[in-house]
C-alpha cells in the first residue's frame, strides 16, 4: 500500500466529532500525500487541535472514517459493521503515527534517552542496546548530544521538545502529528525547535502541524488548512492561502489580522 | 514498674511475631488486591468501577470491629469453615485493601493526563503504559499514605484479639491477667508499637525523598 503514490498517506472522510451537544468537527475531508507537510490554521475551538488528536485515536470519533496507509484507525470492520479496535491492534497502529505535544509530556522519571528508548525497545522490540544507539543517534540529530542523561525537569522548554521529537520520530512513523509544539516555550526558544521540524520536513517527513506560527507554515507546509467552526473553510498551497484566498475570504482575513495583532 | 516491664517482656514475644505476622500477610494480600482495585477504579469501564467504589465506600465506611465480627459470624453460616486466625485477617485484608484502592486511585488520578497520552502515542499498551509510565510516578504518591494503611494494619491487629487471637495486645492482656499490674504492660505493650509504627513511617521518609526526582 505505500510507495503508491496517488493514494493519500492519511485520508480523513467526513469525519464528525461532538463533546456532549458541543460538535467540534463537522465533517471533516482531508488528505495528506506521502511526503506532504500539511499545516492547519485556525482560531482555538476551531476543532483543528481535536482533528489531529483523532488522526491517532487519543479522541475517538463519532462518524466518518481516519485512514493511515489504507488502514481505518478507530475501528475495524467486522462484516459490514464497525466495532471500536482492541487495545493491541490500537497500540500497533498508533506505533506508526507518531506525536508531539505541545506541553511535551516527556516521561519525569527517565533519561532523555531512556525517554526515546521506552518505544524502541517495548514497542518495537529492538534489544536495549540496539535500542540505546538508535536514540542517541536521533538526540544528537535534534542538538542534545550533552543532555543524553539528563532528566527532564534539568532541561530547558525547547531541549524538552527535541527530545519530545526525538521520541516521536525514533519509531519511524508513516505520519508525524505536531500539536502547537511551540506554544508552550517562550519566544527565544521557538526557533531552535522549529529548525528540526524544518530538517524533518526536507528529509521527507510526512507531517501534520496545528500551529499559531505562520510564517513557519509559510515556509515549510505544501497545504495549509484553515479550519473554522469544525469544517476545513479554506485549503490551499501556502502561497494562495496567504494570499489570494486572504483577500477573499472574510473569516481568514480577520483570523490571520488577529495573530498579525497579537505579534505585534 | 521496670521490673515488672521486664519480667513480662519475655511472655510478648510469641504475641508480637503473631502481630508481626498478621499484619505481614495483610499488608502484603492489601497491597496486590489495592493495586488491582485502584487500576479498575481508575480506568476501568462502568461496569467494573462502579462495584469497586459500591464495595470501597461500604467497607471503608464500617468500624473495623463491626468488619471483623460480621465475617468471624457470618462466615461459618455459609458453611465455610475457616479458622479463627483466617477469617480475622480476611476482615482486615478486606479493609485495607479498600484504603490501598483509594491510595492508588489517588496516585494515579494525580499523573497528568498527557502521560498516559505520550505512552499511548509511541504504541504502549495499557499494560505496558501501567507499568514504565504511570506506576513509576504514581509510586512517589502512593508511597506516604500508603505506609500509613501499613501503620493502620499493624494497630488494627490488636483487634484479633478480641476474637481470641493470642497477638501482642492479647499476651498484655494475659499477663496482666497474672500479674494484676495493667499500667507497666499496657505502657510496655504502647512502646513496642510505636516502635514499629515509628520504624516504618522513618521507612516511608526515606522512599519518599529517594522517589523526589520531579522539583513541586
Amino acid at each position: 500500500m505505500s510507495g503508491n503514490s496517488t493514494v493519500p498517506l492519511v485520508r480523513v472522510r467526513g469525519l464528525t466529532k461532538s463533546f456532549g451537544s458541543n460538535q467540534v468537527l463537522k465533517g471533516v475531508d482531508l488528505d495528506v500525500m506521502k511526503g506532504q507537510v500539511v499545516s492547519v490554521i485556525g482560531a482555538s475551538g476551531s476543532g483543528k487541535t481535536t482533528l489531529l488528536r483523532c488522526v491517532n485515536l487519543l479522541e475517538t470519533y463519532d462518524g466518518g472514517s481516519i485512514q493511515v496507509d489504507g488502514v481505518e484507525v478507530g475501528y475495524a470492520d467486522a462484516n459490514g459493521r464497525r466495532r471500536p479496535r482492541r487495545e493491541r491492534e490500537l497500540a500497533r497502529i498508533r506505533a506508526d503515527i507518531g506525536m508531539v505535544f505541545q506541553l511535551f509530556n516527556l516521561f519525569p522519571h527517565l533519561t532523555a534517552r531512556d525517554n526515546v528508548v521506552l518505544g524502541l525497545h517495548k514497542v518495537r522490540g529492538m534489544k536495549r542496546t540496539e535500542a540505546r544507539q538508535v536514540a542517541e543517534q536521533w538526540l544528537v540529530r535534534v542538538g542534545l548530544a550533552d543532555k543524553l542523561d539528563s532528566l527532564p525537569i534539568e532541561l530547558s522548554g525547547g531541549q524538552q521538545q527535541r527530545v519530545g521529537i526525538a521520541r516521536a520520530v525514533a519509531m519511524s512513523p508513516k505520519v508525524l502529528l505536531l500539536d502547537e509544539i511551540t506554544s508552550a516555550l517562550d519566544p527565544e526558544l521557538v526557533g531552535e525547535v522549529l529548525t528540526v521540524v524544518r530538517e524533518l520536513a526536507n528529509d521527507g517527513m510526512t507531517m501534520i502541524l496545528v500551529t499559531h506560527e505562520m510564517s513557519f507554515a509559510r515556509d515549510v507546509s505544501s497545504r495549509v488548512v484553515f479550519m473554522d467552526a469544525g469544517r476545513i473553510a479554506v485549503e490551499g498551497p501556502p502561497h494562495e492561502v496567504f494570499g489570494a484566498a486572504m483577500q477573499t475570504h472574510e473569516r481568514l482575513r480577520s483570523f490571520l489580522a488577529r495573530i498579525e495583532l497579537k505579534r505585534a | 514498674m521496670i521490673d515488672v516491664m521486664l519480667k513480662g517482656l519475655p511472655f510478648l514475644w510469641q504475641g508480637l511475631l503473631v502481630t508481626l505476622e498478621a499484619a505481614a500477610v495483610v499488608v502484603v494480600v492489601a497491597l496486590v488486591v489495592g493495586v488491582v482495585l485502584g487500576i479498575g477504579l481508575s480506568y476501568g469501564p462502568r461496569w467494573i468501577a462502579w462495584p469497586i467504589r459500591l464495595l470501597s465506600d461500604f467497607v471503608r465506611g464500617l468500624p473495623l470491629l463491626v468488619l471483623i465480627f460480621s465475617i468471624f459470624y457470618m462466615l461459618p453460616l455459609t458453611g465455610w469453615q475457616i479458622s479463627n486466625f483466617a477469617s480475622a485477617l480476611a476482615a482486615l485484608a478486606v479493609f485495607e485493601a479498600a484504603h490501598v484502592s483509594e491510595v492508588v486511585r489517588g496516585a494515579i488520578q494525580s499523573i497528568h493526563p498527557g502521560q498516559n497520552e505520550a505512552g499511548k502515542a509511541i504504541g504502549l499498551t495499557f499494560s505496558q503504559r501501567m507499568l514504565y509510565v504511570i506506576l513509576p510516578q504514581a509510586l512517589r504518591r502512593f508511597l506516604p499514605p500508603w505506609i500509613n494503611t501499613v501503620v493502620d494494619t499493624v494497630k488494627g491487629s490488636s483487634l484479633l484479639a478480641l476474637v481470641g487471637i493470642v497477638d501482642l495486645m492479647l499476651s498484655i492482656q494475659q499477663v496482666i491477667g497474672r500479674t494484676f499490674k495493667p499500667m507497666p504492660m499496657y505502657v510496655l505493650g504502647a512502646l513496642m508499637y510505636f516502635v514499629i509504627n515509628y520504624t516504618l513511617s522513618q521507612i516511608s521518609r526515606r522512599l519518599e525523598a529517594r522517589f523526589a526526582y520531579v522539583r513541586e
